[in-house]
């Protein structure tokens, strides 16, 4: 009985001319934004793997220098272009993608793609993400406005429920029906999606790329098998198609436009973030006073240095068998890095509760979630982007101190002419980053999966209950 | 006699309107009863609660002693529905209508067996296969008797079925009520069409108000004497 329903609905929606060219339409733009999306990766992973091998061979081919000359030529780290990334551009073209690392100094991430790109990218870009987010959820609503409502308007709910059926087996044969027929629009994008993904390892299997992959198109489903139960439900509950629509292009402006636009205004003015220079001016101050204000370093110095020559029990510093600018460099490099890092976990702490008004707010807003879960599995928000800039001081911190202990045992004290060999600096490991792996990521966005589950089951079972519940059928 | 369609104090009501007003009635197999009465009377409230498609305010609806308030579903195993104007899925064919409409009531027929069915009831062979949007309301609702007749009913219920019918069709449809009657089919037909309803009931109603005024035996009448008595009272 559901099925000759379904099968009823396939047909019909397959026979209408208006939903034949939009679903076209649709179709040519998903396949569009993965094949631009894969250009897009492949140019940008070149670009940043040939800018990071040049960095990295600039650095092992420099001249004889001192550990501190080598310190402030400092290195870069280029953020990998994550695979996944042609899905979901997220937050990528507004974020940095190279630090320069050098010592004292922790520098932003810069050169995102909208500082090199013009003015037209900041009306959004084509993306599988922004066409599924988007624009799929509105040729749902154009195909289902007036699935009930027709019926009624039409008289053919009348018949159909002559003839022994239950409203509630409609209500799931026209679900089931829609469902097909929007999977025959998506599946074939997301063919060529896991096609690519495939092919990127030439097609040996690489677990984490497919599960993200997977959970990535998994979550897609439910975020239109909502759109469709709730236009569905939308339908059932109106008598009329137009009032039904009007109600429905409202849900979707509420939801996708302008809701999002106001929570990121909320969560700034709720958690407000200091802004760059006024944090590098706290972290330069908390270095010079110390941490608490009334540890001035001259004094952690003199403490540091009476320390050291206790230790080695000699008079003065030229006699220690280590060079103690390279031990001073290494202390204060320590205590600016730690300032620094309190300074940035509270930063991120800061993002991370506007993230959370956003990622609650899915319980509200469906859009919100699958939203969060798309730029997660394609490795574009802000949790991959700050585990980047992480590593990147986290790679920083290690070089610096690894070439202030160079001067602390290779260089004599106050020599600061001494040269060291280029290949003992060539031997450093050169920065190497792997996002984070598939589990953090779900980890991270399990809150956003729990809501669109919630969603699910909510609109399914307000159809049922709706169904259920309606007693007088015309 | 075995009685197979039976209201029992039937009453809907709509806030302080009165829509039907207990109606007592009981049809036995095989049996054609014609409800007649104007616009508002309540012919068509008293098919949509047969339907289950309403809820009574008092009273009950039984369909093979099935109460269709409490089974709406399950009524209509036994009944099969032609409305005033039967209206199908447009993007459909004629034929692909009556698969949908006799799988739902659960009947699997083959091609050639709803091509019959459809010819049976007046459609002409090519248009069979045509999309239900180019069809005529006197098609469609062949297609709609068509697929009452091929879901095998025990009950027809029928809302001014000839309605839209050029006379032969309409003469046609007649007939087949005669056969499926012989064949044992209960038929209640709300109408208009005093002749038609003479023609093929045993029993008339008339129906003025939500109320059940008279019964009439139809074959003590001839459809002169029916018109007149129905006048009278619509008069009074």
């Amino acid at each position: 009985m559901i099925r000759n329903i379904t099968q009823k609905e396939r047909i019909s929606a397959f026979r209408d001319k208006r939903f034949i060219i939009l679903g076209s339409i649709i179709l040519v733009l998903l396949l569009t934004a993965a094949a631009t999306g894969i250009i897009n990766y492949r140019v940008l992973a070149a670009e940043r793997k040939l800018a990071q091998s040049t960095a990295t061979e600039n650095f092992n081919n420099q001249p004889d220098r001192h550990p501190h000359r080598v310190a402030h030529y400092g290195s870069y780290a280029f953020r990998p272009k994550s695979v996944l990334s042609f899905l979901d551009f997220g937050l990528d073209s507004y974020t940095g993608t190279m630090v320069y690392l050098e010592a004292h100094q922790q520098n932003s991430a810069n050169f995102s793609q909208v500082q090199q790109s013009g003015a037209m990218i900041r009306f959004g870009e084509m993306t599988i993400a922004f066409v599924m987010q988007w624009l799929i959820p509105l040729l749902i609503i154009f195909l289902c406005f007036n699935t009930f409502t027709l019926e009624h308007e039409e008289g053919t709910l009348k018949v159909l429920l002559s003839q022994g059926v239950s409203l509630k087996a409609i209500a799931k044969a026209k679900l089931l029906g829609y469902i097909q027929v929007i999977s025959m629009i998506v599946l074939p994008a997301f063919f060529f999606v896991f096609l690519f993904v495939l092919s990127i390892n030439d097609f040996i299997l690489d677990s984490s790329l497919l599960l993200r992959t997977a959970v990535f198109m998994l979550t897609y489903l439910l975020y239109f098998f909502i759109f469709i139960a709730g236009s569905i439900l939308i339908s059932a509950l109106n008598k009329h198609s137009r009032t039904a629509l009007v109600t429905l292009l409202g849900i979707w402006i509420f939801s996708i436009v302008l809701m999002p636009k106001a929570l990121s205004n909320l969560g700034s003015s709720l958690h407000e973030e200091p802004s760059k220079a006024a944090m590098d001016a706290s972290v330069h101050e908390e270095s010079k006073n110390g941490i608490d204000g009334h540890d001035p370093m001259d004094k952690r110095l003199e403490q540091f240095k009476q320390g050291l020559l206790e230790k080695y029990q000699v008079d003065s510093l030229s006699q220690l068998p280590v060079n103690v600018d390279g031990l001073i460099m290494a202390l204060g490099e320590e205590s600016s890095s730690k300032i620094y890092q309190e300074h940035f976990d509270e930063l991120v702490a800061i993002y991370d509760d506007q993230n959370r008004l956003s990622i609650w707010a899915g319980f509200i807003n469906p859009y919100l979630a699958i939203r969060n879960i798309s730029m997660s599995m394609a490795g574009t928000d802000f949790f991959h982007y700050v585990d980047f800039l992480n590593a990147a001081e986290k790679y920083r911190y290690a070089l610096t101190q690894h070439l202030n202990n160079l001067q602390a045992t290779k260089v004599a004290h106050k020599d600061k002419t001494s040269r060291l060999k280029a290949d003992i600096y060539a031997s450093y490991p050169p920065f190497y980053y792997e996002g984070p792996a598939f589990t953090k990521a779900l980890a991270n966005v399990s809150l956003s999966i729990i809501a669109l589950a919630f969603w699910t089951a909510l609109v399914y079972g307000l159809i049922i209950i709706t169904m259920n519940k309606k007693k007088n059928l015309i | 006699m075995q009685i197979i369609l039976e209201a029992e104090g039937l009453s809907k009501t709509y806030g302080e309107k009165t829509a039907l007003n207990a109606l007592h009635l009981k049809l036995s197999k095989g049996e054609i009863f014609s409800l007649l009465g104007p616009n508002g009377a309540g012919k068509s409230t008293t098919i949509n609660l047969f339907l289950g498609f309403i809820q009574p305010s008092a009273g009950a609806a039984r369909i093979n002693g099935v109460d269709a308030s409490k089974d709406p579903v399950g009524v209509k195993q036994h009944l099969a529905y032609i409305p005033e104007q039967v209206m199908l899925y447009q993007n459909l064919s004629g034929r692909e209508n009556l698969s949908l409409l006799s799988a739902l009531a659960g009947f699997e027929y083959s091609q050639s067996a709803l091509d019959q069915f459809l010819v049976e009831a007046g459609l002409q062979a090519d248009a069979i296969n045509k999309r239900v949007g180019s069809y005529s309301k006197g098609m469609r609702q062949k297609v709609g008797i068509a697929a009452a007749v091929a879901k095998n009913a025990k009950v027809l219920l029928l809302d001014e079925p000839t309605s839209g019918l050029d006379p032969k069709a309409s003469n046609e449809f007649s007939e087949l009520l005669l056969r499926l009657s012989a064949a044992g089919t209960t038929i209640f037909m709300a109408t208009h069409d005093i002749f038609r309803a003479r023609e093929v009931s045993q029993r008339i109603g008339i129906m003025k108000a939500g109320s059940l005024i008279d019964e009439i035996n139809a074959a003590k009448l001839n459809a002169g004497e029916l018109e007149q008595l129905y006048l009278d009272y619509m008069k009074g």
